[in-house]
């Protein structure tokens, strides 16, 4: 069964992959702070929230539209681009780098952390995934 | 209309000014272009680089200091001293507007006084001074001291050499401000065999904006957008050595001297950890909105800081870090300011010591040789006495002088220089961009990755406007013609001068350009003038005896590392070049443009 990116229930889900895998615990471990994932889709914006502490997500949720709300991190960008890093065609920098997922947050703990951020996707193609059409 | 050229003849002491051509102009922009343009008319292949005929070049371009993303940089040209080629090393700070403002677009230097003396052009006014007291005595940081303090202008920019400089030590640098440096390819040597100490500025004029309303709104739209680049956050947050980590990961940090593909605490001397433990400012050229310059502060140990003081950029933490197997910032941090102070480029001194220890590693040198000092990896203390014995060519360092080249040859081991046509190789390893390896095989200056930093192409920052689109980083064929694209563009932009760091496309580049010029200027002219210089400079080389037989690799580089993000992987130097000579219309055996290709370049006057 797959489920649909983005919706609550996809962040979730990676939520208990990532508090299952050991090479994340590994390469998230000096890693504390919370990312809001900003999905473009068609007209619609959609936020997924993740608490990641130390190798762990503490909390992971859909943000209702319009609640007042604020991560450490946020990474913004059309569901196409999502897809391609999440399926491994586009590396998580080289997005970041060209610009087309745009990062807001503390640079220096992102350049610190970026096995981290090999390991978040290697999680999401874990997971059985249903992109919009 | 840019091209205003100051000639000072240190011989006799003659000043004169004169205007470029404006077709030259034209065809050539400025920067490095415009310069090798003027010195193809002057170069005697049959003389001596340090002949005091020989000139040396400051040049800006027609985008130096006017506010423009990146542009507060110019570029320091000549024959080089340390390989004997074509020679340009481009250095950020005020200088380059400063000359500017003065009404010099261009500073010509020849001749050789018969003392040591400065340079001091305060607008229209130039003279040449003593610098008996500043000669052997002073460092960099000194000398602008001293100079602003004798000529009475706390705001006077001064670009002079070190003791390295003085010296002859073939790869000195020139620099300036809080430690921006021109440093590669031997430049502070050019200026040290014509006695010259310094240059130094002071302008309060106009810099030529062209049409003013309209540049002045483009560079509003293009800093507003560089600024809110990633690529600038990275920058401002954790300098050139911020991607350190990643490239760790790819295998582009060179580590043991080029020997070794990961070094477990690399992440202890990355940007990222520079921020979070030293780092208390940044600093940024004239005009620059992105400030990648590290200002650091060392409270405790022995290498306590007296205050604020320049952190180390990505190529000195490799030299004195990653390629020794240090990972002690503090004591990186030391060795890069006791290395700017003494004039030096720190990669090529840097290198050349690390090949000094990897000598000593393999048993080719011993302790009896480096008079005493025990070269073992991880350790750099011995590095400070070596870094100043090199700046006064005694002891061990008269033989590090010379650099790697000399040094491998030397001890009979001449495979294990890192170098191309004499100058060493930065810090990225072309056995994880294969891109890269072209750039360094076929660069004017040698090895350098100033005239394409292909690796970035390779990392994911294509242009695909300009036809350079992301190539795979480990495969061979078919990217040549992406790599000379972006040669000619990155060619332009050492024209203009603008520096890498700028996420700018080629379109807003060229529209910057024309408000500048007052003519429109389309991206294929723009990218037409970066490959006519590009070419150009080659054909300089060409006179001096260059070849397609000095387009390779050292061996070491062509020897697969058994781990790391590169691991068993090696550029096919044989593909690469085959393909880059076809796609550039370069003979394959002699290397050259040929002349259909000089034709269409409009180059007939080098046939």
């Amino acid at each position: 069964m797959t489920i649909p990116f983005p919706s609550d229930a996809w962040i979730k889900a990676m939520m208990a992959d990532l508090n299952a895998s050991e090479a994340y615990l590994a390469a998230a471990a000096n890693w504390e702070g919370s990312f809001d994932f900003i999905i473009q889709v068609g007209g619609k914006t959609t936020t997924l929230y993740m608490d990641l502490w130390h190798g762990k997500c503490r909390e992971a949720y859909e943000v209702p539209e319009g609640a007042e709300h604020k991560a450490d991190f946020r990474l913004s960008g059309p569901v196409a681009v999502w897809q391609k890093v999440m399926t491994k065609k586009l590396d998580p920098m080289q997005a970041m780098m060209t610009g087309q997922l745009k990062l807001t947050g503390n640079m220096a703990m992102v350049m610190k952390n970026v096995r981290a951020a090999k390991e978040l996707v290697e999680s999401c193609t874990r997971i059985p995934t249903e992109f919009p059409a | 209309m840019f091209g205003r050229i100051l000639k000072i003849d240190l011989t006799s002491g003659s000043i004169t000014r004169e205007q470029a051509p404006e077709q030259w102009t034209r065809d050539f922009i400025g920067g490095s272009g415009l310069a090798a343009r003027l010195l193809w008319e002057v170069l005697d292949p049959a003389g001596d680089p340090r002949d005091p005929s020989a000139p040396l070049l400051f040049a800006t371009g027609p985008l130096t200091g006017t506010g423009g993303p990146t542009t507060g940089r110019f570029t320091i040209c000549g024959r080089s001293p340390y390989t004997g080629l074509w020679g340009e090393a481009n250095i950020g700070g005020f200088v380059g507007p400063e000359l500017r403002l003065a009404g010099v677009d261009i500073l010509w230097i020849s001749g050789r006084a018969a003392e040591p003396v400065y340079i001091w052009i305060h607008n229209e006014q130039v003279e040449i001074r003593s610098a008996a007291g500043l000669w052997g005595q002073t460092d960099i940081y000194q000398t602008q001291s001293a100079i602003r303090e004798q000529t009475g202008e706390a705001q006077a920019k001064v670009a002079c050499i070190g003791l390295a400089g003085e010296n002859g030590v073939p790869y000195a640098a020139i620099l300036s401000d809080h430690g921006r440096a021109a440093g590669r390819a031997g430049m502070g040597a050019l200026m040290g065999s014509k006695n010259l100490k310094a240059v130094a500025v002071r302008g309060t004029g106009k810099i030529p904006l062209g049409d003013e309303a309209v540049y002045k709104k483009l560079r509003v739209e293009s800093n507003k957008a560089l600024l809110e680049a990633n690529l600038t956050a990275v920058m401002k947050a954790t300098g050139t050595a911020g991607a350190a980590d990643y490239l760790q990961i790819l295998g582009d940090m060179p580590q043991k001297y080029w020997t070794a593909a990961t070094f477990e605490n690399a992440g202890n001397i990355g940007g990222a950890a520079m921020a979070e433990t030293i780092l208390v400012g940044t600093a940024a050229c004239q005009g620059c909105v992105i400030s990648c310059g590290r200002v650091v502060n060392i409270k405790e140990g022995p290498y306590a800081t007296s205050g604020e003081a320049k952190g180390p950029e990505y190529e000195t933490l490799c030299s004195f870090g990653s390629q020794l197997l240090v990972d002690d910032m503090a004591q990186i941090t030391a060795l890069g300011d006791k290395c700017d102070r003494l004039g030096m480029d720190t990669i090529s001194a840097g290198n050349t010591i690390a090949l000094a220890y990897l000598l000593f590693d393999r048993g080719i040198i011993s302790a009896a040789d480096t008079g005493g000092l025990r070269l073992a990896w991880g350790d750099a203390s011995p590095c400070f006495t070596l870094l100043e014995q090199t700046a006064r060519r005694e002891g061990f360092g008269a033989l590090l002088a010379e650099g790697a080249q000399a040094l491998a040859e030397h001890f009979g081991a001449p495979e294990l220089a890192v170098t191309v046509n004499r100058l060493e190789v930065p810090m990225h390893d072309p056995r994880a961009h294969t891109g890269q390896a072209i750039s360094y095989a076929v660069s004017p200056r040698g090895a350098c990755h100033n005239q394409s930093d292909f690796f970035m192409v390779e990392m994911g920052n294509s242009m695909d406007e300009i036809g350079v689109p992301m190539t795979e980083r480990l495969v061979d064929s078919g990217k040549a013609g992406a790599v000379a694209r972006h040669q000619h563009f990155r060619t332009a932009q050492n024209s203009l001068t603008m520096c890498f760091f700028a996420s700018v496309s080629a379109a807003e580049v060229a529209r910057l350009l024309s408000a500048v010029s007052q003519r429109e200027i389309s991206v294929e002219e723009m990218l037409l003038a970066g490959e006519r210089a590009w070419n150009l400079k080659r054909l300089y080389n060409g006179r001096l005896g260059l070849s397609a037989a000095n387009d390779k690799l050292p061996k070491l580089l062509l020897e697969p590392l058994e781990e790391g993000g590169q691991m068993g992987h090696v550029p096919d130097m044989n593909t690469l070049m085959s393909e880059y000579y076809a796609a550039s219309g370069w003979d394959p055996v002699s290397g050259m443009p040929t002349a259909e290709k000089r034709r269409a370049l409009g180059l007939e006057f080098t046939l």
